[in-house]
């Protein structure tokens, strides 16, 4: 068992503590009843996925200065785990906002916004993908990755700049009795925790995928290069 | 109830999943 395996088994220990603190522990609200535990993996996740993508922003900005493929395979890696989390994020909230709102989906700011997150970088990632390796494309993507953190605070405030059908801050609010605050807490950790941990085991991948030597270098065969015949 | 139990059974499903694929991933690539 190597090191990332190890990790990620303690990641699953904590998300099952979480769980457990979750449906065992949380006191059932009074108006929204059981929908409203949704919330604590729902909030836990979107706040993983914004750290996801601050360390898009920092690292990409190191590749932008220093040129160190180091940072670009920590954007990489940090960019798709941040994607995964938005998606549970929103999947999360569409089951949380049917039974509330008596609807799945609403162009409110913050949904709107938090998809438009969503999309800026799956396009970040498919620009990964489909581009041709190299430094061109690298430091095209930092700058998608830089840029794409803009819509980061908008998520966040979108909340207080306008009117919207999602609810406004909580934790800050401090609107939580503390045995939800606790649960909340606990989950925000653990989910942290594993954010951390899945980028601890992408960028790994990425760097034996960057060692490794690509298949069609290995299948092509080295033309030589035409040499001009001496003159006579 | 149903949809407190759908949702976390797709959290489950992505972070337990990607969690999976990944380290199923790196096994391969450390293997190979």
């Amino acid at each position: 068992m190597n090191r990332y395996t190890r990790l990620a088994g303690i990641a699953v220990l904590l998300m099952l503590v979480a769980a457990a603190m979750i449906f065992l522990y949380a006191p059932e609200d009074y108006l929204q009843k059981e929908p409203q535990r949704i919330f604590y993996l729902h909030v836990s996740s979107a706040i993983a996925a914004f750290a996801a993508f601050a360390v898009v922003l920092v690292a990409s900005a190191v590749y932008l200065r220093t040129e160190s493929a180091r940072a670009d395979r920590l954007a990489r890696s940090a960019a798709l785990v941040g994607v995964v989390l938005t998606t549970v994020t929103l999947v999360m909230g569409m089951l949380y906002a049917k039974p509330i709102w008596g609807t799945f989906w609403t162009w409110d700011a913050r949904l709107t916004s938090t998809l438009v997150l969503w999309v800026v970088y799956a396009g970040y990632l498919l620009l990964r993908r489909l581009a041709e390796p190299g430094r061109q494309s690298a430091r095209f993507a930092a700058v998608v990755g830089i840029f794409g953190f803009v819509d980061v605070p908008v998520v966040y405030f979108s909340v207080t700049w306008w009117r919207t059908q999602h609810p406004g801050p909580v934790i800050v609010n401090d609107a939580l009795p503390p045995q939800m605050l606790l649960t909340f807490l606990v989950a925000l950790a653990c989910t942290l925790f594993l954010g951390a941990v899945m980028i601890a085991i992408r960028y790994r991948i990425e760097t034996l995928m960057d060692e490794a030597p690509s298949p069609a270098s290995a299948s092509v065969p080295v033309i030589a290069k035409h040499e001009p015949e001496p003159a006579r | 109830m149903i949809y407190l139990v759908t949702a976390y059974a797709f959290a489950v499903l992505i972070l337990g999943g990607y969690l999976a694929w990944s380290l199923h991933r790196l096994d391969r690539l450390l293997n190979h």
